[in-house]
């Protein structure tokens, strides 16, 4: 354990070096620089020591600190992330459960047209569709923007939810609703990629467990189907998805950054967009570090957590 | 063992031709392989089929509606935009444009990271080792970011599209081959090649790549899906092509101004991406199914 904790510490570090050097370039591209020809070495140490310190610079626009903007903008898109998936655990998971334990046939076949029309959507397509939405069928959602201008939240935590919770003793929960309501929307647009994802990554993963003898023991012992799939499927099954899932989460940001933009929401990437037309070209490599450096995180925080909570896996460990 | 006693008469099928006729047998993936043949000629030959030409702004009415909803006509079947254009013209190109585009970055970068995969598998040493952990750190950044990054450091045009898109998909392709390859080396009928003293390339020819074709399937359906998805999307955003040939997303954003009382111009681009995404899917969806079922016998 202790040797691939180690091992996932060096992968963190050695990938945190690599991305520096690639947004370091991106940057002193940006400042174009003059002076900046020959000491390229000590220029990135000089690089590395800011960012450490948090003086990313200062954005050409409107020169507030860059990472403060890059910060408030990207935890805007991860509140839309999380909304999303929740809503496709919520379908994907009994959804791939159906598919998976019906292989095969009908219910099966159906759920995987489904899987692949979600798949084959253009996200952005469908999130100017769904801003449409609203007025052809009266349905009362606000199709744009991130919060209504009437309420003034002062920003603690830089997440609009939580923040709007915070401010309860001045609006009560109205914020938090107009919040919610505005984040419903483009989260079911998200949702429908991830819930089409999600639902292919379960299914094969359960055809996968099912096959397995520990099935064919239980179904001997004269249990139910539900109880093999509660008692011995899932558990099996859905470290697998997670792993899966973990390679999308790229994806996932980049699409729930396109959807921001045509929903004209703040988030990392209206941010990215506004910053790049106006020329404030110093938000790239900000955003580079924000975003990879999230994902990257999160990526090492899932294999260990992976690794504690699945003893298969765990056991893969004593072989090397 | 033959059962009638007599000669074989049944022709024993070599693996491509099994495969082949497996893949018949599945009508809606053969449905589907017409559907692909009809979507590349229609690229190839968008400005033959087109039924004005592509630049020709003869200033018809303005935004007319398709010719079965009241008020459109014969002359431009899917009506026409804002400037008068016929629409269909601008979908084909806009169709040519992208289809074309995400078919020249799929084989660019399948022969591209093929060869560096290929070459990674192979080599052990300090040149693998930085070559993986330069990809760790490529394939950390989502890929409609390295596009986008790679766009603005080349500027604006349809052809930096096309080689932003493709850089940004090779990383992921460079390790998906090289995990492939390396899941292969260690089967027993490659140890023995390489007992009888194959070369590398020999090696690659006839006993890596014949048993990789379903996954370089999957890997390729996989490529030429993002590669549509993000040309449209950067097109979208304003990186792609300029005015004159409009590629689909493009071809979007210009006419979202009119989302409202014409909404066909939004809708007709769209359902293009949609379909072209989702025949190949099925297509290819096949070939595997095909191969597979020849693989296990």
């Amino acid at each position: 354990m202790l040797n691939y904790l180690l091992r996932r510490l060096n992968l963190l570090l050695i990938t945190a070096f690599v991305l520096t050097l690639i947004t370091f370039a991106l940057s002193s591209w940006s400042a174009d620089n003059a002076t900046a020809n020959t000491h390229y070495i000590s220029h990135y140490l000089e690089y590395i020591s800011a960012i450490v310190q948090g003086k990313w610079g200062l954005s050409a626009i409107d020169q507030q600190p860059i990472l403060t903007k890059g910060l408030l903008a990207f935890a805007a898109t991860l509140e839309l992330c999380f909304i999303a998936f929740i809503i496709a655990t919520v379908i994907a998971i009994p959804l791939g459960i159906v598919a998976g334990l019906n292989r095969n046939r009908s219910h099966d076949h159906i759920i995987m047209a489904i899987v692949l029309v979600g798949l084959a959507l253009p996200v952005f397509w469908l999130a100017i569709l769904s801003t449409m939405l609203p007025t052809l069928t009266g349905l009362v959602l606000p199709a744009g923007g991130s919060i209504s201008a009437v309420f003034e939240i002062p920003s603690i935590s830089g997440f609009l939810l939580i923040d709007t919770l915070l401010a309860a003793d001045t609006y009560h929960l109205d914020a938090f609703f107009n919040r919610l309501a505005h984040l419903m929307l483009p989260a079911a647009v998200l949702s429908i990629f991830l819930t089409a994802e999600m639902t292919r990554l379960t299914r094969d993963s359960i055809t996968v467990v099912m096959k397995s003898n520990y099935i064919k023991a239980a179904y001997t012992k004269g249990l139910s189907s539900t109880q093999i799939v509660i008692t011995h499927v899932l558990k099996n099954a859905l470290p697998s998805v997670i792993h899966q899932l973990r390679l999308k989460l790229s994806t996932i940001i980049s699409f729930a950054m396109v959807i921001e933009i045509v929903f004209a929401m703040n988030g990392a990437g209206d941010w990215l967009l506004t910053s790049i037309k106006a020329g404030d070209y110093i938000a790239l490599p900000t955003a580079v570090l924000l975003i990879s450096g999230f994902i990257l995180l999160t990526s090492i925080f899932i294999d260990i957590l992976l690794m504690i909570i699945s003893p298969v896996k765990r056991k893969s460990l004593y072989v090397d | 063992m033959l059962i009638n006693h007599e000669f074989c008469e049944e022709k024993i099928q070599s693996p491509l031709q099994y495969t082949w006729s497996t893949f018949k047998a599945n009508s809606i993936a053969f449905t589907a392989m017409w559907g692909v043949i009809i979507l590349i000629l229609t690229a190839v030959f968008a400005d033959f089929i087109a039924p004005s030409p592509a630049s020709g702004e003869a200033v018809k009415q303005l935004l007319l509606p398709p010719y079965w909803a009241e008020g459109g006509n014969m002359v431009s079947l899917l009506g026409t935009d804002a400037l008068g254009r016929d629409f269909l013209t601008r979908l084909l190109k806009g169709i040519q444009l992208t289809l074309g585009g995400a078919l020249l970055i799929t084989l660019a970068v399948a022969a591209l990271g093929t060869l560096i995969g290929a070459t990674a598998a192979l080599t052990r040493g300090i040149k693998a080792s930085i070559l993986h952990h330069l990809l760790d750190a490529l394939l950390i950044i989502p890929t409609l970011l390295t596009a986008l990054i790679l766009i603005v450091l080349f500027g604006p045009s349809y052809e930096n599209c096309l080689i932003a898109v493709s850089l940004s998909l090779l990383p992921q392709f460079i390790r998906s081959i090289y995990l492939s390859i390396e899941s292969e080396l260690n089967k027993q009928y490659i140890i023995a090649l390489r007992l009888d003293g194959a070369t590398n390339i020999r090696l690659l020819r006839f006993g890596i790549f014949p048993n990789m074709a379903e996954p370089i399937v999957t890997l390729l359906n996989g490529i030429f899906t993002l590669a549509i998805l993000e040309i449209s999307t950067l097109g979208f955003l304003g990186f792609g092509s300029p005015f004159l040939d409009a590629e689909l997303g493009a071809l979007i954003a210009t006419n979202i101004e009119w989302v409202f009382s014409s909404p066909w111009l939004v809708l007709f681009p769209g359902l293009a991406i949609f379909i072209i995404i989702l025949i190949f899917n099925i297509f290819t969806e096949g070939l595997r199914h095909a191969i597979i079922k020849v693989e296990d016998q």
